[in-house]
């Protein structure tokens, strides 16, 4: 009996600074791409460790996956993806990964946008959708990190809410900035089909660039097609992200009394320590190079946040 | 044309190489100002080099080439045919016109007196109303009339043939010669490479038979001996794939230009 | 659709279309005489070559002063320039040919351009930077056509003569004492000139294909070294103009159908010119003069 009591009380001793330690363990949290992982870290701050699968600059659609990622998503404590079938593969990859993680559809609970019979997933670039994502993620992280830490999950909810403060902040100033602008100068043509929700959101009026089929050699009835077509919308700003020839942009831009874009982020931040890699960050420049583009004003203050806005870069990429 | 001023040209020692071989081996002597001269001697004999150094085109490895020194001194050369590229597409007149060089300069164009001299030139030559036709067009002989028409306009005191008469025919070759001897009558220096012994006795009063080495150098008559003619056959023979190096002192080269 | 809708109308509806006629135009009236002097030297494929040559200048600028334009094309410039020097000279004083000791010097150069851009790191946009397209004339490089074409044709009517002696009896250039060889520097430093903006304005395959396509095909319409050059130049400017309007009706790329049009006429002109084609080897003429 006393020898029981007493090995208890060594094993007891000995897996007191593991279980200390594992209290302390930042909580492992796999996201599916850049700019959710970068929400999460804003979110969740020392008390998570984020990974992205599909990392800054690189392409979601085009993401094949390593044994790597099925060995994080095995050992990941929370899984944060976003839905709408944005990532057609990772339900089969958490599944093969076998992983016991709950999986957060951070998209849930948004106003959806439909586009040509589907639903359009890039919800992020909506300001208003990202604070609903802010949101799920809070709960999610409170929820996974149990109610064992309770000093963690105060910290995260106060995060939470400067973190959406800083969002809400930058929309406002935004749509003060476009209230300047009449609704029918703010006409964009583009070849993106990632920004539908931002155009819902700040009004804008995008349209897509006809024809623009090939990423080759262009010819001069595509480029005169362009033309006719920004002449005839009245477009403001062209932004094609597949005519290679940054010249070729200027030209027709210039030529259909356009101004031209710069390089609008869509899917994923820029590599750390460039002018994107943060959403707040990317957001801001999205917002400044739209705004330079439809009317020649400077750009947004660094105001408050402490992610201060860059200056509109509008020279070409 | 007319007279000018007579070119004497002096070589001292001069030799001219291809690589370590020499063309011409210590040539010393004078062409005398107003002279008519044949040079003549086997093939490989250095004949055409010999053009070449007088022209400057060749630097003398030994000894020096003394030209002319009068103002109006300038030597006007005929070319072996094989150096023009005839596909060029530009017409007779144009090759003629070129006569006027020295007088025109690189751009400025010819007036009506410099074409009406052209023209004159070409009749001299037996090509009267041939000077739109195109130089890939004509035979050999027209050309090389041509080219004499060319040489006239150039008006030089000095004036050097590279084997102006081959695969030229008869006739052609009478008239050109008859020109050559209006050249000499107006008192100008001219030397001819030539391989026709019985017309180099015929017409020309002055003869270098040169076989690498010079073997006899003046009045036709006695340079064209038969023990001269068979020395300079022995000559050429004679060539030695590791022949010793020259021991001859030589001066230091230099070609004099006139001004 | 009337003519004029087919071939004025896409004109005067588009600026871009009007510039790359314009530049077409301005590329045409110095490639004539240039284009038609490489082809009567036998340097037909110098132009491509200069295209490599010019690399490495291009990389060391590139490698100071970052992606600016102007700074690569005069690096571009004077890279190329010293391959044709460099070619020229050791054509003149050795025994080398022209074309041997051209071709030994473009692949030394594009081998350095090469090595310099690798080990900096990615290549990426260096030649995208350098070689623009036709649709995309803009101003700077209109301006840099237009202006190499007049100093082009200045400095030719200046040198014509001299230059082309130097091509046919170059040992008569030598006894008059005309300076040969500084002549054929210049023609080189022209068409260098000429193929950097043309380059600039309108890519390689476009500068290489105008300079050198209608100077090959005139060959068969007109002899005489001045015609010829007129010949070449309305060849360029008549294949700039339906090669924009194919592109422009049929959505083809315009830098090839440009390039292709002017290939074409140079098979109909083999076929059927008045002269040096086939027709005039195999379909005799059935009267000739009686002298």
């Amino acid at each position: 009996m006393n020898l029981l009591h007493r090995r208890h009380l060594l094993l007891g001793a000995l897996a007191l600074p593991a279980f200390v330690q594992a209290q302390d363990a930042p909580l492992q949290v796999v996201a599916s791409f850049s700019l959710l992982a970068d929400m999460v870290a804003q979110v969740g701050g020392p008390a998570v460790q984020v990974h992205a699968l599909v990392g800054p600059d690189a392409d979601a659609h085009a993401f094949t996956p390593a044994p790597a990622d099925a060995q994080r998503l095995a050992k990941a404590g929370l899984i944060v993806v976003n839905g709408l079938g944005f990532e057609g593969w990772i339900d089969r990859l958490v599944k093969a990964s076998g992983s016991k993680a709950p999986v957060l559809v951070a998209s849930s609970g948004i106003t959806l946008r439909r586009v040509a019979g589907h639903t359009d997933p890039h919800a992020w670039q909506s300001l208003v959708a990202a604070q609903r994502y802010v949101e799920n993620i809070r709960a999610a992280l409170v929820a996974a990190l149990g109610t064992t830490r309770p000093a963690q999950a105060a910290a995260i909810d106060a995060r939470a809410k400067a973190y959406t403060a800083q969002l809400a902040a930058l929309d406002t100033r935004v749509r003060a900035r476009l209230a300047a602008i009449p609704p029918a100068q703010r006409r964009i043509v583009t070849s993106h089909d990632a920004f539908g929700y931002l155009a819902d959101a700040w009004g804008l009026e995008m349209r897509a660039a006809q024809g623009w089929t090939s990423a080759g050699e262009p010819s001069a009835a595509d480029v005169a097609r362009l033309i006719r077509q920004l002449k005839a919308q009245q477009a403001r700003a062209l932004f094609v992200e597949n005519i290679s020839d940054p010249r070729l942009v200027e030209r027709i831009a210039r030529e259909a009394g356009a101004s031209v874009g710069g390089t609008l982020y869509s899917d994923a931040l820029s590599p750390p320590g460039t002018r994107a890699d943060s959403y707040l960050k990317l957001m801001t420049h999205n917002a400044d190079t739209l705004l330079a583009a439809l009317a020649p004003a400077p750009a947004l203050a660094p105001a408050a946040a402490p992610t201060a806005a860059p200056t509109a870069d509008n020279s070409r990429r | 044309m007319s007279a000018v001023a007579p070119g004497a040209i002096t070589l001292e020692n001069v030799t001219l190489c291809h690589r370590d071989r020499p063309a011409v081996h210590h040539l010393s002597g004078r062409f005398e100002p107003g002279s008519l001269t044949a040079i003549v001697g086997p093939n490989g004999a250095g004949k055409s080099t010999l053009l070449a150094g007088l022209m400057g085109r060749i630097a003398p490895s030994t000894g020096r080439i003394r030209l002319p020194a009068d103002g109006a001194g300038h030597i006007a050369y005929l070319p072996q045919q094989a150096d023009i590229d005839r596909g060029f597409p530009v017409s007779v007149a144009d090759v003629v016109m070129l006569g006027h060089w020295r007088r025109l300069g690189a751009w400025r164009a010819g007036g009506a007196a410099q074409r009406a001299q052209a023209l004159d030139a070409l009749a001299a030559v037996g090509l009267a109303g041939m000077q739109r036709r195109v130089i890939g067009e004509l035979s050999a002989g027209q050309f090389q009339r041509v080219l004499f028409a060319r040489l006239l306009l150039q008006d030089a005191p000095v004036i050097l043939l590279d084997e102006p008469f081959n695969a030229v025919d008869e006739r052609t070759t009478a008239d050109l010669l008859a020109l050559l001897h209006r050249w000499h009558r107006e008192g100008r220096t001219v030397v001819a490479v030539l391989h026709d012994l019985a017309m180099v006795r015929a017409h020309f009063p002055r003869t270098l038979l040169l076989a690498r080495e010079p073997i006899a150098w003046g009045a036709t008559a006695e340079v064209l001996l038969p023990a001269h003619l068979q020395r300079a056959r022995l000559q050429a023979e004679h060539w030695e794939a590791q022949a010793p190096w020259c021991a001859v002192p030589d001066q230091p080269a230099a070609t004099m230009r006139a001004a | 659709m009337t003519v004029y809708d087919a071939l004025v109308q896409p004109f005067v509806e588009f600026g871009f279309m009007r510039r790359a006629l314009v530049a077409c135009l301005a590329l045409g009236l110095s490639c004539g005489p240039v284009g038609t002097l490489l082809v009567l030297r036998r340097m037909s494929l110098a132009g491509d070559a200069m295209a490599h040559a010019l690399l490495p200048g291009a990389a060391v600028a590139f490698l100071l002063v970052g992606l600016s334009l102007p700074a690569m094309s005069l690096g571009a410039f004077i890279a190329a320039l010293a391959v044709a020097a460099l070619a020229g000279g050791v054509a003149r004083f050795t025994a080398q040919r022209e074309d041997a000791s051209l071709a030994g010097f473009y692949l030394i150069a594009l081998a350095a351009g090469v090595m310099l851009i690798s080990l900096r790191g990615n290549s990426v946009d260096l030649m995208r930077v350098l070689f623009g397209s036709i649709l995309a004339v803009d101003d700077a490089a209109l301006l840099l056509v237009a202006g190499v074409a007049s100093a082009s044709l200045l400095v030719l009517a200046l040198v014509w003569r001299p230059l082309l002696v130097e091509c046919f009896d170059p040992n008569f250039l030598r006894a008059v004492g005309g300076r040969g060889a500084l002549h054929h520097q210049l023609f080189l430093v022209l068409l260098v000139a000429n193929l950097v903006a043309g380059f600039q304005a309108l890519g390689t395959l476009m500068a290489v294909g105008l300079l050198m396509l209608p100077a090959i095909a005139a060959r068969c319409w007109a002899h005489g070294v001045g015609r010829l050059s007129v010949v070449a130049f309305g060849i360029a400017t008549a294949c700039g103009w339906g090669g924009l309007l194919l592109s422009y009706h049929f959505g083809l790329p315009s830098g090839p159908a440009i390039v292709l049009l002017a290939g074409g006429v140079y098979l109909v002109s083999l076929a059927v010119g008045p002269r040096d084609s086939l027709r005039a080897r195999f379909i005799t003429a059935h009267r000739h003069r009686t002298a």
